[in-house]
């Protein structure tokens, strides 16, 4: 190739816009929430669909993460002001040294069953008790969390030593193929998997335990988290959001099991209605508690997550508080 | 070329390749209708086509695969521009193949779904995250195939070009570029099928846009009919999108093809 051509292309290339676009727009009063497509977040699209949220001046976008863990992260990022997540995930963060704090309560277990939830076997399997699953194969969906924390809890309870159970990530809509055909021996379900499990699978699964509920009944499952720092400086619009989605869990309490809210659920899960008339709720808190962190800590150090965690008051904002 | 010829069949043969997609259909049918396959996540696909059907009708799956197409299309725009030109670099000068070229052999192998968390973390979970994704698995296809094409040149045309005094611009447009362009279109048909791919992975780990998120939404709510004609959208759109493209590429250099070369 000639230099004149070479002198040409050269021209041509660098002349080329290289870079990519990036789109980024915010207002003051918009907030991006990371929520999951489960029924424990039900509040905050109840405060959207009320106009809760308009009411305090904000503008709620949520953004769902149900492919991968970007909740938290995405936190860490600033790409959203208040991520919902369990209450274990939130924690390891906190002990990894994140600035994550409690700005709500968002979902609580029931004191009684029905639990959200569930260890399912295979019907005919024996296994009764977590004495049975040692040197078994338990199915979660994402280790270290807290559906994982209670099952090995379950386990322990129930005279198993969790160490020797051998626990494998299987995602919620795979969890029941994969123990109706024999891929694991157990699997740790929250709902609304529990009840469609059942539904799809009665003849061949059943029930052997509420983890939650018979472990640590009416314990903390999942919080609302805003970054410290955030806090610090935008104290009074969190309270707003908070106001507001407190609005949103009251509405929500109040229509417990009423078709109105089934079918705000039915719209953001798009789980089938006829299915969710089946399904057990959690309790929905507002605030959280010392002793519930407490308690929530004190399980994870005994199932090898513990580490040096801050004191509880210290994680609880204001709008938190009871 | 692997995707065969653009004519439409006139017709029917019997060692069409449609009578095998019919017979895996079918299979699938009684497969799920016989039990052969025994579980909810595994509709017959009548009862797919029908989810299919009422989803299209309601007008959700179109907008969704108009707002998945906007993405990639964009993300495909900015890869190929910067593939070629990023191509025509490293074609042109050998200094510049020496200093970027580890860097791209680095990073070339990397999976795109891999890095995008971290890229969450640079460009959020919108638009932007997306069409840089789809940006980036476009460009390197463009990139290789580009530089190759600019060293493939033959030499004889350059030559008589500078005899008949056509001046170094005018013999980049109406002479090299051509000439890369077959090189350019084979980059491009990869790049194509590779940025629908990396735009629907995006779509499905972050944020609540596309046919992505709408696959992983409907798995999670338990509804496998619309999962699953999510699934057959985005292969009738991977076929339509290279059908599509060998249709143009036939077009736009007809004189590759007129010399009895294939691609």
């Amino acid at each position: 190739m000639t230099e004149i051509t070479r002198r040409a292309a050269l021209g041509a290339a660098l002349a080329m816009p290289l870079a990519a676009p990036a789109l980024r727009a915010q207002s003051l009063t918009k907030m991006r929430v990371s929520v999951l497509p489960v029924l424990d977040t039900a509040p905050v699209h109840a405060a959207i669909a009320q106009s809760f949220f308009a009411g305090e001046g904000i503008e709620v976008d949520t953004s769902s993460t149900t492919g991968g863990a970007t909740g938290l992260p995405g936190l860490v990022a600033g790409q959203y002001r208040v991520t919902f997540s369990n209450t274990v995930s939130t924690l390891l963060g906190i002990r990894e040294g994140l600035d994550f704090r409690f700005i709500s309560g968002a979902a609580r277990s029931l004191p009684q069953p029905p639990d959200t939830m569930a260890i399912l076997v295979r019907k005919g399997s024996g296994i009764t008790s977590g004495k049975g699953l040692e040197g078994k194969r338990v199915a979660s969906n994402t280790r270290n969390n807290i559906v994982w924390l209670r099952g090995m809890a379950w386990i322990d309870k129930t005279g198993g030593d969790w160490k020797r159970v051998t626990t494998v990530e299987v995602p919620f809509p795979q969890m029941a193929d994969a123990l109706a055909g024999g891929q694991i021996d157990a699997g740790l379900f929250s709902e609304p998997f529990v009840t469609s499990a059942l539904e799809t699978h009665g003849d061949k699964l059943e029930r052997i335990g509420w983890i939650i509920q018979e472990t640590a009944p009416a314990s903390s499952i999942a919080q609302y988290v805003a970054m410290k720092e955030d806090l610090e400086k935008n104290g009074e619009l969190f309270e707003r959001f908070v106001r507001a989605l407190h609005k949103g869990t009251d509405w929500v309490n109040a229509h417990a099991g009423k078709p109105e809210l089934l079918q705000l659920v039915a719209n953001f899960t798009r789980v089938p209605l006829e299915r969710l008339q089946k399904v057990a709720f959690t309790a929905y808190p507002k605030e959280v508690s010392q002793p519930e962190i407490a308690e929530m800590i004190a399980t994870m150090t005994k199932f090898g997550l513990g580490g040096r965690y801050p004191a509880p008051a210290d994680l609880i904002f204001r709008t938190a508080k009871a | 070329m692997a995707g065969g010829t653009v004519a439409a069949p006139r017709g029917f043969r019997p060692t069409s390749g449609l009578l095998l997609v019919l017979s895996l259909f079918l299979l699938w049918e009684v497969s799920a209708r016989t039990g052969m396959v025994d579980s909810p996540n595994w509709p017959p696909l009548s009862r797919v086509l029908v989810a299919l059907v009422r989803d299209t009708a309601s007008g959700e799956i179109p907008m969704l695969v108009g707002s998945t197409l906007a993405r990639m299309f964009a993300g495909l725009a900015a890869g190929t521009v910067a593939g070629i030109a990023a191509g025509l670099l490293f074609g042109a000068s050998t200094m510049a193949q020496r200093i970027l070229g580890p860097t791209v052999e680095l990073i070339r192998p990397i999976p795109i779904p891999a890095v995008i968390p971290p890229l969450v973390l640079f460009l959020g979970l919108d638009n932007g995250m997306k069409i840089t994704v789809a940006a980036v698995s476009a460009f390197f296809p463009l990139l290789t195939n580009t530089a190759q094409g600019l060293r493939a040149v033959e030499a004889d045309q350059i030559a008589m070009a500078r005899t008949f005094g056509v001046p170094g611009w005018r013999r980049l447009f109406r002479v090299t570029l051509p000439a890369i362009l077959p090189y350019v279109m084979a980059g491009l048909r990869v790049a194509l099928a590779l940025a629908l791919v990396t735009t629907v992975v995006a779509e499905m780990i972050a944020g609540e846009q596309g046919v992505g998120h709408y696959l992983v939404l409907m798995q999670f709510a338990g509804r496998a009919e619309e999962m699953y004609a999510a699934v057959l959208v985005l292969a009738l759109l991977g076929y339509a999108l290279n059908r599509g493209f060998l249709w143009v590429e036939r077009r736009s250099i007809a004189w590759y093809f007129a010399t009895g070369r294939d691609g």
